[in-house]
């Protein structure tokens, strides 16, 4: 609750946009409604606070709204926020984004309760012992400026998330200012795999899907009403496609060992052996009999029975499949998240492609994406390799002052790489972070970062819809906190104490992003506009659309270098591969301590604030397990227990467990909630690029003999209860629950 | 998050002179003793005599909404922003010196907030529209801005500081609402044309050719 105190006094720019928000508004202090007596409650007894100064269109009880971009996952959604008495409240799409067109996900609803989080760090804190010791941030830079000093660029290395925009460039060039190239940047589960493949067989890594064009959508795992790439922006094409191009309504097929929210979706859902979706895209290619030369000749070896034996897909379905290809086109090939996770991930997906290569969907449904023409703003992408060369370098003691900001490792990071034990090597370690996460908890220093909605920055998203954009993210409202910080004001800072020639024209980052804007009017398509209307506006519509040309896009890879393992053999002591599920709300687990993503059920197994296990119903009933059994799940890097859910859409020799939970740090939301998948990865990487292949570990599953009752929406018989007798309803003091009948497959 | 509920002087109503036009309803009950709220002191003692009261009695006769400016547009009247204040009182320089003045200034060149004491409050689950009823009693039937405002807040021109003077309790509110009031010929009021009657007939013309309709008085309209 606001008092007087936060109210603060505007910078001296009249009617500035900026203006605005140094304003707080509106607010009672402490409310106690003592009842419901007669007349006023509560005369004399609340303050109101008043604005000391205000622009006209600040009207208390009356809201505005702003758009920024929505930070929660990289997807760039623009969004509007809706602010009253100087309060953001509520989150919506932007329409005039070509990617999400005034919608937002759930995740994306969410991003208030990253902004109001009652766990965000909010004072610099040094490390003392065990304990974070409040500092300043004059004392915090000074201290960064000392142990750079002497460092040679070579000992000192930035790791990051995604970045793009202004804020990657100013990133470079303060590692350009100690001669530094170690940017190491990493997504937990980020399409690495796929934009390889992407390159080798289309020509760019990340070209447009156009699913609304579609007239069948053969997907091999990719998640795309769920988590994949830009999830909001394919489920409108989705309606379109549903809607139909031609009167032809759209279908979709969905190919993967776990089923997804997609696969929930699909009019046809087929279970595939895991790691075979590039010999089932072979086969496909094979039976579709239009291929010619080299991939005739690749294929040649992929007929039906073969095809079918390995990948557990009938004969009978593979002729559906293609009848539906030739039927309907043009039609369109995923190749997700599922495909690329194995140590042929590459080959997969690079089959995957091929289908789409000989089907001619490349130049219609896949097409090329256009480009912002600034590449030093393009996003920075990178994945585990990323990673694991920084903990290599960590390991051999390479570095002597590490930076890490808006990734998580010491939580996503395989257990197995020892990445917690690695970092501790590193002589000086710097967090930039909203929460004190895992990482940040092994930090010698913690740089608390404003949050989304108080920030300023440029974000280009990897996934561009239609033309090419520009997002900007500005301040919905004032700072909640006093002592946060923007990364970009940050990293002025510090690039100050390096390059002070050069930036010091810049008060703060919003100044260094203006000047860079208007610097580039005229290519950012402001005219003959004079810069205040430019900027102004560029705020006020939160996206700058750019005209621009495509990348090229080749449709000939061919077949070269394809080649696909057997299916591997059932491992005795481990006998069932893991499938780490990347579940829409909470996907890598940077959001977990939101409630609101904790409370909402996963949409397919209604369970709500814990992590399970999906066991395939034959194999439970194999082992003996039945829903709320709690299992231990154990590979070769470890084991975790978890209370088991009967799930039949998953392949029987695998299971999977949800990444996300399991946070040891984060915050009272996440903190103990559930278990963490990463730990016991194994550590097998995609033999093309390095990236870790995320569904390789092979693990077993035992009883330890507890069960619990878990705790879902649906009810306790869950999909069993269909056909049957509704249950007789007790009064809830009447349920034993020692006597509830449970499913049991 | 319903703050504007507690927002500032909140209430404001139908209320008095309604019973000009209902000759045969009993008029609303005279606000006694017991309905005077508490008296509040106030950071500043501010004369709202000074500013809104008759010239005769040395008050400037400013018009309520010109400081209250959001009673029109808003659910809240609010209190004005500091420099609302300070743009007339910079150039009044012969009080500059009082201490009420001096108290404003320091509070505005502190660029803090004047944490002023809420005089009228209703409970949370209460939405009550200063902009409903402006609209209607001041724009569409031209009645005196102080007149309205009064209905509900008193004679606050001759108050120094805000007191509360009506009960302000729901009895009280309806006790006005249950009034025949003259509406437009549609049945409607200026704000979202919505039909003053609602048992789906429209209520006789009387002899002098006005129609006239209750309050509104479903329990959504106020309790949202
Ligand atoms: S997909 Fe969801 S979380 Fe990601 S940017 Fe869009 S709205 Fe935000």
């Amino acid at each position: 609750m606001m008092n007087s105190g936060s109210v603060k006094h505007l910078a001296g720019h009249p009617f500035d946009r900026r203006d605005f928000l140094k304003v707080l508004g509106w607010g009672g202090a402490a409310v106690a409604l003592s009842g419901c007596g007669n007349g006023s409650v509560e005369d004399g007894k609340e303050t109101v606070v008043s604005y000391v100064e205000t622009n006209d269109y600040m009207i208390p009880s009356i809201s505005v709204y702003f758009n920024s971009t929505c930070a929660q996952c990289d997807a760039g959604c623009s969004i509007t926020g809706r602010i009253r008495e100087g309060r953001v409240l509520k989150l919506e799409g932007n329409p005039n984004s070509a990617i999400n067109r005034g919608k937002t996900c759930g995740l994306g609803q969410a991003g208030v309760q990253h902004h109001y989080n009652p766990d965000r760090v909010r004072e610099p804190l040094l490390r003392n012992g065990d304990q974070g010791e409040a500092i300043t941030w004059e004392k915090a830079y000074a201290l960064i400026a000392e142990k750079l000093n002497g460092v040679s660029g070579e000992e000192i290395a930035f790791l990051t998330g995604g970045v793009s925009g202004h804020l990657k460039v100013l990133l470079g060039n303060y590692l350009d200012s100690f001669g530094s190239k170690n940017h190491f940047v990493y997504e937990a589960v980020g399409p690495a795999v796929l934009r390889a493949a992407n390159k080798k067989s289309y020509g760019v890594e990340m070209p447009r899907f156009n699913i609304n064009k579609a007239k069948v959508v053969l997907s091999f795992g990719a998640d795309f009403l769920g988590a994949w790439i830009s999830p909001v922006h394919f489920s409108q094409q989705y309606a379109q496609f549903r809607k139909g191009v031609d009167g032809q309504r759209g279908v979709l097929v969905q190919i993967e060992s776990k089923m997804t929210l997609t696969g929930a979706n699909a009019d046809r859902w087929l279970v595939v052996r895991p790691g075979t979706e590039g010999i089932l895209a072979l086969g496909i290619i094979n039976a579709l009999g239009t291929a010619t030369g080299d991939i005739a000749a690749a294929v040649k070896g992929y007929d039906k029975a073969r095809v079918s034996k390995d990948t557990g897909v009938s004969a009978e379905q593979i002729d559906k499949i293609v009848a539906l290809l030739k039927e309907r086109t043009p039609s369109l090939v995923l190749a997700g998240s599922a495909a690329e996770g194995y140590a042929h991930g590459s080959q997969n997906a690079a089959a995957i492609n091929l289908l789409n290569q000989v089907l001619g969907n490349v130049g219609k449904t896949v097409e090329a994406a256009a480009v912002v023409p600034f590449p030093q703003m393009a996003p920075a992408t990178g994945n585990t390799f990323a990673l694991k060369t920084l903990n290599d370098g960590l390991n051999a003691g390479k570095y002597k002052v590490l930076f890490s900001y808006a990734a998580n490792p010491v939580f996503t990071a395989p257990g197995a790489m020892k990445f917690k034990d690695n970092l501790a090597k590193a002589g000086f370690k710097v967090a930039f972070t909203h929460y004190l996460d895992e990482t940040a908890m092994q930090a010698d220093l913690v740089l608390p970062l404003d949050s989304a909605l108080e920030d300023w920055g440029t974000q280009v998203p990897e996934y561009m819809a239609e033309g090419a954009q520009i997002n900007i993210q500005q301040p919905l409202m004032e700072k909640l906190h006093a002592n946060t910080r923007g990364m970009g004001d940050i990293l002025l800072a510090l690039i100050k104490l390096r390059r002070a020639d050069d930036y010091k024209k810049y008060d703060d980052y919003y100044a260094y992003l203006r000047a860079a804007v208007l610097q580039n009017k005229g290519a950012l398509g402001g005219g003959v506009a004079d810069d205040d209307t430019f900027w102004n506006e560029t705020l006020s519509k939160g996206i700058i659309k750019l005209a621009s040309a495509a990348h090229a896009l080749s449709g000939k890879a061919g077949a070269a270098g394809l080649s696909l393992p057997a299916p591997s053999a059932i491992d005795a002591q481990y006998p069932l591969q893991l499938i780490p599920s990347v579940n829409a709300s909470l996907r890598d687990g940077r959001n977990t301590n939101q409630p609101w993503l904790q409370e909402s059920p996963d949409p397919l197994t209604t369970i709500v604030w814990d992590s399970w296990v999906e066991i395939h119903p034959r194999k439970a009933a194999e082992l003996g397990i039945v829903e709320g059994d709690i299992v231990e799940v154990t590979g070769k890097n470890g084991s975790i227990k978890v209370q088991a859910y009967l799930f039949p859409g998953i392949h029987p020799d695998a299971i999977s467990i949800p990444l996300g939970r399991g946070h040891e740090a984060l915050g009272r939301y996440a903190k103990g909630y559930g278990v963490n998948p990463f730990q016991i990865l194994d550590m097998v990487f995609d033999k093309e690029t390095g990236e870790l292949a995320l569904h390789e570990t092979r693990v077993k599953v035992s009883k330890t003999g507890s069960r619990v009752i878990v705790v879902k929406d649906e009810g306790p018989a869950g999909g069993s209860q269909m056909g049957k007798k509704i249950a007789a309803r007790l009064p809830s003091d009447k349920v034993k629950l020692s006597e509830e009948v449970y499913y049991v497959g | 998050m319903q703050r504007f509920l507690r927002l500032s002087v909140l209430l404001l109503g139908l209320f008095a002179a309604a019973s000009s036009y209902a000759a045969d309803a009993p008029p609303p009950a005279l606000t006694t003793e017991d309905d005077l709220g508490p008296a509040i002191e106030q950071p500043i003692e501010f004369p709202h005599f000074r500013h809104a009261g008759d010239a005769d009695k040395g008050g400037m006769q400013i018009n309520c909404m010109y400081c209250h400016t959001y009673a029109r547009r808003s659910l809240v009247a609010g209190i004005p922003p500091i420099q609302k204040c300070i743009g007339c009182h910079q150039s009044i320089e012969s009080v500059r010196e009082t201490p009420r003045i001096k108290k404003l200034f320091e509070y505005w060149d502190a660029k803090k907030a004047i944490p002023w004491k809420k005089v009228h409050d209703l409970p949370d689950y209460v939405r009550f529209s200063h902009e409903r009823h402006i609209k209607r009693f001041i724009f569409q039937l031209n009645r005196p801005v102080q007149e309205v405002c009064g209905y509900c807040h008193g004679n606050v021109k001759e108050m120094t500081v805000a007191r509360r003077s009506k009960l302000l309790s729901m009895g009280w509110c309806v006790s006005c609402h249950q009034q025949d009031h003259p509406v437009t010929d549609e049945g409607g009021t200026p704000i979202g044309n919505q039909a003053y009657w609602y048992s789906m007939h429209k209520p006789p013309v009387d002899a002098s050719g006005i129609i006239k309709a209750k309050g509104p008085n479903d329990c959504s309209v106020c309790h949202k």
